[in-house]
């Protein structure tokens, strides 16, 4: 009974020895970080050849690490280098060509400006390419893929193409005529670009779809906010014969125009050089193509 | 333990035996593994996937319970005749009224209900999952669920033969082995293709010997709601009916040739 409620109690010791000692090792070695990623198979076609009659599983899996990748790269990673990204999309639609959503959040993944994504626009849009080739009924694959041709591209005349298509489509709304009309009217223009993103986010089911199209309406009410306090800036300065010196300056003198702050409320940057504000860098909402 | 009676009796009696005893081995533990492999899915899924977590589910669920059924069948299915060999327990058994086949037939019969038992669970685990996790019990994911279980029972036959000719380790080898290949039938097929000198009679001999088990999946089409024909599903189960049946009375005519 003594001998058998020590080992007992040994084994109870170095159960509860190995949180702690992981405790410790956690702290020597810092938080979170970012594991160095590695795909040691690059093609979706030996992926199936090894494992036949699970592709679906694996696409799965592959799937899962999409999603993992690019939240750990997003979230966690400093430089945010997305290499891995088109590799590990592409494997998944290949193990599985008709998985959808990897065609839809993958080229939003792919095709946003970084550092919200990888910045591979002509990727993202190939990739949509290949899922409207593989699932050709799809109306929703079709609108994205022309939303993206002309969010991404710049190509009013494609994405409108894309968009009549889709409207043709069984059980496609009735508004995607609309705006393909739209596009092909006034494609450079921003109000025509909160209207792909308002149909984007009225129509869309999955919350990070319509998050995205969120963030891009938030980024057009900025952009609409930066021009007013731009213009007010330009006044200011055609009257007291210089340019403001600070934010607080011209709040000071012409009181709130415009609010001072993007809506994920980041204030905007003022450029006192230029007497110009801009979108910060530290917003969500910045991207690189902002110029100061 | 071997009735006597009629022979449909003693294969019942094998059958039985060889039940319990895999249940005595502990082979259904892994319904532990699967009922731990759906509740972490139907946990996590929701949050790691973006909305993909039914689908997730019901591949994650049909492919376990072919690796694990598969499992079952190789190792399980090739110790059937060498272990009672290696243990001797045979030869009392034989002693009795009861004919090679007989044995041979309700080690398969015996197996079969194992597995019959396990695919069972694991179908109401990926029910109960899909119900837990505010998803449809969709009657479809049968359609894959049947044919997983006529892969299950050919494999066993695969394995039942070997098993009569060969040792115990290299039985397990050859099935698996067999396994594998009959998974890439298709490649068997279109070998001309990539080996254009491959004589056009050696492709078909090699395709329509092995055991072509890209047949029973219907995993994909019924995870994506397409519709599985009852008549497909006829002509999966003839073949297995046929394949098992020759691979069975082939064991049993090379066991009953056995010097034992």
């Amino acid at each position: 009974m003594g001998a058998s409620a020590g080992r007992i109690l040994v084994l109870v010791l170095l159960a509860a020895s190995i949180p702690l000692v992981q405790q410790r090792v956690d702290t020597v070695r810092g938080g979170y970080s970012a594991q160095e990623e590695a795909l040691y198979l690059w093609s979706g076609e030996h992926v199936r050849r090894l494992n036949p009659g699970l592709e679906n599983v694996m696409a799965d899996l592959y799937w899962l690490r999409t999603v993992q990748y690019f939240g750990g790269q997003r979230i966690f990673s400093k430089d945010r280098r997305f290499d891995l990204l088109l590799p590990l999309v592409t494997i998944t639609t290949t193990l599985d060509p008709r998985l959808e959503i990897a065609y839809r959040y993958g080229a939003i993944f792919l095709g946003e400006p970084w550092p919200t994504g990888a910045g591979r626009a002509q990727d993202a849009v190939a990739l949509m390419e290949r899922g409207v080739g593989n699932l050709p009924r799809s109306w929703r694959l079709r609108q994205d893929l022309g939303m993206f041709r002309y969010s991404y591209l710049g190509d009013g005349r494609g994405a409108a193409a894309v968009l009549l298509e889709a409207a043709k489509l069984p059980e496609a709304p009735f508004w995607l005529e609309t705006l393909a009309a739209d596009l092909l009217a006034n494609a450079d223009d921003r109000a025509t670009s909160r209207e792909v993103w308002t149909r984007m986010y009225e129509q869309a089911d999955e919350p990070p779809i319509k998050g995205n199209a969120l963030i891009h309406l938030q980024r057009l009410d900025a952009l609409d906010a930066v021009d007013a306090l731009n213009a007010a800036a330009k006044d200011l300065e055609a009257k007291l014969g210089r340019k403001p010196r600070d934010a607080r300056e011209f709040v000071s003198l012409l009181g709130p125009r415009a609010p001072l702050a993007d809506p994920l409320g980041v204030p905007f940057e003022y450029h006192a050089d230029q007497g110009r504000f801009s979108i910060s860098r530290e917003s969500w909402l910045w991207r690189p193509t902002d110029r100061p | 333990m071997v009735a006597r009676g009629s022979g449909l009796a003693r294969i019942g009696a094998v059958a039985r035996n060889t039940f319990r005893e895999t249940v005595r081995e502990r082979v259904l533990y892994n319904l532990v593994f699967f009922a731990i492999l759906m509740t972490v899915s139907g946990l996590l899924l929701n949050r790691l996937s973006i909305r993909q977590d039914e689908k997730i589910v019901k591949d994650l669920g049909l492919a376990a319970m072919e690796v694990f059924g598969l499992l079952i069948a190789v190792f399980i299915g090739v110790g059937l005749v060498g272990k009672e060999i290696e243990r001797r327990s045979l030869y009392p058994l034989l002693a009795k009224p009861l004919g090679r086949t007989e044995f041979l037939l309700g080690k398969f019969a015996g197996l079969a209900l194992t597995l019959l038992v396990n695919v069972s669970v694991m179908t109401l685990g990926l029910y109960a999952t899909l119900l837990a996790t505010g998803r449809r019990a969709d009657p479809l994911l049968l359609k894959a669920v049947f044919p997983i279980y006529l892969s299950l029972l050919l494999t066993v036959c695969v394995a039942l033969f070997f098993s009569t000719v060969t040792s115990h380790t290299l039985a397990a080898i050859l099935t698996a082995g067999v396994v594998v290949a009959g998974r890439f039938s298709d490649v068997v097929r279109n070998m001309n293709e990539v080996l254009p000198g491959a004589p056009g009679w050696l492709t078909r001999v090699l395709y329509y010997m092995m055991p072509n088990f890209q047949n029973f999946d219907f995993k994909n089409q019924v995870v994506y709601g397409d519709p599985v024909l009852t008549a497909t599903l006829a002509w999966v189960t003839l073949y297995a009916l046929a394949y098992g049946a020759f691979l069975l009375a082939l064991a049993a005519a090379v066991f009953r040739s056995r010097e034992l």
